[in-house]
């Protein structure tokens, strides 16, 4: 996978995560909190609607004290009439009351207003209202809603009311009696005032009696016509405060509020399938939106991951070119701090392996070069050519002596010149090749010079680069003692200086001035082989060099006229080491 | 190769992004749509001159109405029980915009035969009789509801014709109720006689159907007749028990003053709530159950019993 698909899919996963994680958060602190608001709406509903009820039944009971105080205690109902007084108190409240009566005892009319006249089956004294007066004779009673079957009614109107009742002090013939004062309220009255009374979702508000018994609901006939059922019986037994109930498989918010002094109670019903319409809409929208975020946030991620995985890409594209090959490859540096210096990073490395590979393939070239003038310094024609012409002259001049002897330095030079192809061989070895060497090349100078040849202690056993004393000793032929007399000398003498071993080749001949020499091993010189030029001595110095280090190689000294002093400079190596060499591994 | 994959997901993400900011206002007005439901028109036809005899039915209507967005009309006949009016109103109102009717049928086998080709396909609910093409009927079992009746009438008899007044011939739910007292007075070897009389005549007419029949007592089986032989009995001061049907408040009168003996009542609220909420669920495609309406038997000494109160007096204000 991509990074650019990872980094997309990393941030979009735990955004998503977040988000419902929030959005659950939210969702059921929002249900919580409507919940909470529906409780609390219906409870100010509720307690609006009390004090409107109470108002009324304080309004009723206010009535029924003047009823009493003002027109039924103080007359004698033997002498005085009361309808008079009744008939002013009920045409000021008319629109709320239907009848207003005094009853004694026995339940005998004294006065009603504005039907006078009992019907023939009425029986007051059975009725509860005039029970409860009687019995309690300190409180107001209110009774439940129900038909007042009282009075006779020309028009035969049935009307619902609910009777408040209270017991009553008559006077008559100056004695006093017990007696019962009926105000029958009118049910419109309680109906205004819990009419239109809408709770939050589609709510309603019902009032039922200490009992349970219903004296409102807004589906009252319904429900007594058995088409409709309500929980009233159970809802007589809650506390003031908010319940759930389940009323036929229904789940409800239910709020309760005692109606002071009558025991009724208002009860208010919120269907819980209502609070759960509106959380399934407010998921809906939640769902909607954080799909809309997911989506947002899934596209913008896509395209910061492809800011960031760009410059990658583009990285990643420029190694795969090079691993290709491809020469020219543009490594750019741009993106992220990081990338950038990743960048930079990758092209100085490109650039230090360019730089390696050109050096590697220089010193390659080097050695190719080094090791070809070996094989030419191997095989010199001129030197061949001059050693066989020298032995043709002295054999043909009878000096088969030294002929012989000629063609066994010239054979046994050969011969470790190969070394079976090893280019470290014995100290040893390559001092003798010098002296083979220096045997052929005094027979062909007739002695002009000698030579001695010397291995100091603690040289033995040492081994070192294979023909690096022969071309300094050609060197000091050709341009120290060519053209001296018969004293010239050449010295090679080994010798160790604690790990290096170092050969020296010293002559007596005419020198050079010190700048001279030190340009000898100058690389800027150009390689033209020609004599005097010293290109064998700088080969010697090259391999030395490319083979154990900068620090090996040769050192000249001369000085006109008094010779010249070649220090060869190597590695002390014995024969693991020399092994080791031979391999290619260095030390 | 790459760049086009990306370009591709990037496509898709935005057709989701678009997909997820149209789903919140769409969905909305989707559930709205399914809320707000067109109201309906419905036609209420009876087989009465006088509209109070359906008083209460007529507020359970009303209440259903407001309930299931119903617009409805009311209409009663010039002549009581006039077939042929009845059917033209019916043609009348399917020609209009109603959407459903609720009948009560003046003449219930030829309504039965002509009904579709009167109201189309037009939802109809039919009161009182069971008629047939009707999507639903509403009313009482009006067997059991005659026997019940008949039951209580035996109860307080003690010799003696029955007079049975049949003031609807063609209606075939009081035929129902009136053929049940028959066997179940005949069952119990009370003797009946059956008369038939127009509702209009039968207030001057009792009298005299008393004399011929030399009945002890007297049975009506529809609410017109119940009150027009309890009008025709006091003003003729016949002493004989009658025995009626119906919940009106002017029955509840008659109970209460002694002149109806007892009647078989049903909730006329409950008949005419349902009557209008089955046809408004018919006709929105909803499947609706009709259950026979519960009655029970009314004696006048029992009106004010609470469960009584509640089934001949609606709670008006």
């Amino acid at each position: 996978m991509s990074i650019q698909m990872v980094i997309s899919l990393s941030f979009t996963a735990v955004a998503v995560v977040c988000l419902v994680f929030m959005g659950l958060s939210l969702s059921l602190r929002f249900t919580a909190n409507t919940e909470k608001l529906v409780e609390d709406s219906s409870q100010r509903v509720i307690s609006q609607v009390n004090l409107n009820l109470d108002s009324y039944l304080r309004r009723m009971m206010r009535v029924s004290n003047t009823m009493y105080y003002r027109v039924v205690k103080d007359a004698d109902i033997a002498e005085d009439s009361l309808t008079e007084g009744m008939n002013l108190l009920y045409e000021e409240n008319r629109d709320a009351l239907v009848s207003v009566a005094v009853f004694d005892s026995s339940g005998n009319l004294i006065s009603a207003v504005p039907l006078s006249t009992l019907k023939e089956a009425a029986v007051p004294e059975e009725s509860a209202w005039f029970r409860a007066a009687m019995e309690k004779m300190e409180n107001l009673h209110f009774s439940t809603p129900h038909i007042q079957n009282l009075f006779d009614d020309p028009d035969y109107r049935y009307r619902w009311v609910v009777s408040l009742s209270r017991h009553v002090q008559l006077t008559r013939g100056g004695a006093t009696e017990s007696g019962v004062l009926l105000v029958d309220m009118s049910f419109y009255g309680i109906e205004q005032v819990c009419r239109d009374v809408e709770l939050s979702n589609g709510g309603y508000l019902y009032l039922i009696d200490g009992s349970g018994e219903l004296i409102y609901h807004p589906r009252q006939q319904l429900i007594y016509a058995g088409l409709l059922e309500e929980n009233n019986l159970i809802a007589a037994t809650y506390r003031d405060g908010t319940h759930q109930e389940s009323f036929q498989g229904k789940s409800r918010q239910v709020t309760v509020k005692t109606v002071g002094y009558t025991g009724w109670k208002l009860v208010g019903v919120v269907p819980a399938e209502s609070l759960a319409e509106n959380s399934q809409q407010m998921l809906l929208f939640g769902l909607s939106l954080l799909l809309f975020v997911v989506f947002l946030m899934a596209y913008l991620n896509f395209r910061i991951s492809a800011h960031i995985s760009d410059p990658i890409r583009s990285l990643e594209h420029a190694i795969k070119e090079l691993e290709a090959g491809c020469e020219d490859v543009e490594i750019e540096e741009k993106g992220c701090y990081e990338v950038q210096r990743l960048g930079h990073s990758i092209r100085s490395m490109v650039s230090t392996m360019r730089h390696l590979m050109e050096d590697i393939i220089e010193q390659e070239e080097q050695k190719r070069r080094s090791e070809l003038e070996v094989l030419q310094s191997q095989i010199n024609p001129h030197f061949l050519y001059n050693t066989l012409d020298s032995v043709i002259w002295m054999t043909e001049a009878g000096r088969h002596e030294e002929a012989i002897q000629m063609v066994t330095s010239l054979a046994r030079l050969f011969r470790i010149s190969l070394s079976r192809g090893k280019s470290v061989i014995p100290l040893s070895s390559e001092l003798e090749h010098a002296r083979y060497y220096m045997n052929i090349q005094q027979i062909r100078y007739k002695n002009k010079f000698s030579v001695q040849i010397n291995a100091l202690p603690g040289t033995e056993g040492l081994y070192t680069l294979k023909l690096v004393v022969q071309p300094i000793l050609e060197n000091a032929i050709y341009h120290g003692l060519s053209s001296a007399e018969d004293d010239g000398l050449i010295t090679v003498t080994a010798r160790r200086e604690e790990d290096d071993l170092v050969i020296e080749v010293a002559d007596n001949g005419m020198g050079m001035r010190p700048e001279v020499a030190d340009s000898l091993l100058d690389e800027d010189r150009p390689d033209v082989r020609t004599s005097g030029s010293g290109i064998g001595v700088r080969n010697v110095h090259r391999r030395i060099r490319l083979t154990f280090g900068e620090r090996y190689g040769l050192s000249i000294h001369s000085e006109p006229d008094v010779g010249t002093r070649v220090e060869i400079r190597l590695p002390a190596l014995d024969e693991t080491q020399a092994e080791r060499y031979q391999r290619g591994g260095g030390a | 190769m790459n760049k086009r994959r990306n370009n591709i997901i990037q496509l898709a993400i935005l057709v989701a992004l678009a997909a997820a900011v149209a789903l919140p206002l769409i969905l909305p007005r989707m559930t709205e749509a399914r809320v707000v439901a067109t109201p309906l028109e419905l036609s209420v036809i009876l087989r009465d001159t006088d509209s109070s005899l359906w008083a209460n039915a007529r507020m359970g209507m009303e209440q259903a109405a407001a309930e299931h967005g119903v617009e409805m009309r009311f209409l009663t006949l010039t002549t009581q029980g006039d077939c042929a009016e009845q059917e033209e109103l019916l043609r009348r109102e399917a020609e209009g915009d109603t959407d459903m009717l609720v009948i009560a049928p003046a003449d219930t086998q030829r309504l039965s035969r002509q009904l579709r080709e009167l109201v189309g396909q037009r939802t109809v609910v039919s009161v009182e009789s069971e008629l047939e093409g009707a999507e639903l009927s509403v009313l009482p079992d009006n067997a059991a509801l005659g026997h019940a009746l008949a039951q209580t009438a035996m109860e307080d008899w003690s010799g003696g014709t029955v007079l049975l007044l049949n003031t609807a011939p063609e209606s075939a739910g009081v035929l129902e109720r009136l053929e049940a007292v028959r066997q179940t007075l005949a069952g119990h070897g009370v003797p009946v006689c059956e008369k038939t009389v127009k509702i209009s005549e039968l207030t001057g007419a009792l009298h005299e159907l008393v004399q011929e029949s030399g009945a002890v007592q007297i049975m009506a089986f529809e609410p017109a007749a119940s009150e027009c032989a309890a009008a025709g009995k006091e003003s003729a001061q016949l002493s004989q028990p009658l025995y009626g049907v119906g919940s009106t408040t002017d029955i509840a009168a008659w109970l209460e003053r002694g002149t109806i003996c007892a009647v078989a009542a049903w909730s006329e609220y409950a008949a005419g709530y349902l009557a209008v909420e089955g046809a408004a669920l018919t006709t929105r495609g909803e499947t609706y159950k009709m259950e026979p309406l519960p009655f029970s038997i009314v004696r006048g000494e029992e009106i004010y019993d609470p469960d009584n109160q509640k089934l001949l007096f609606p709670v008006t204000y």
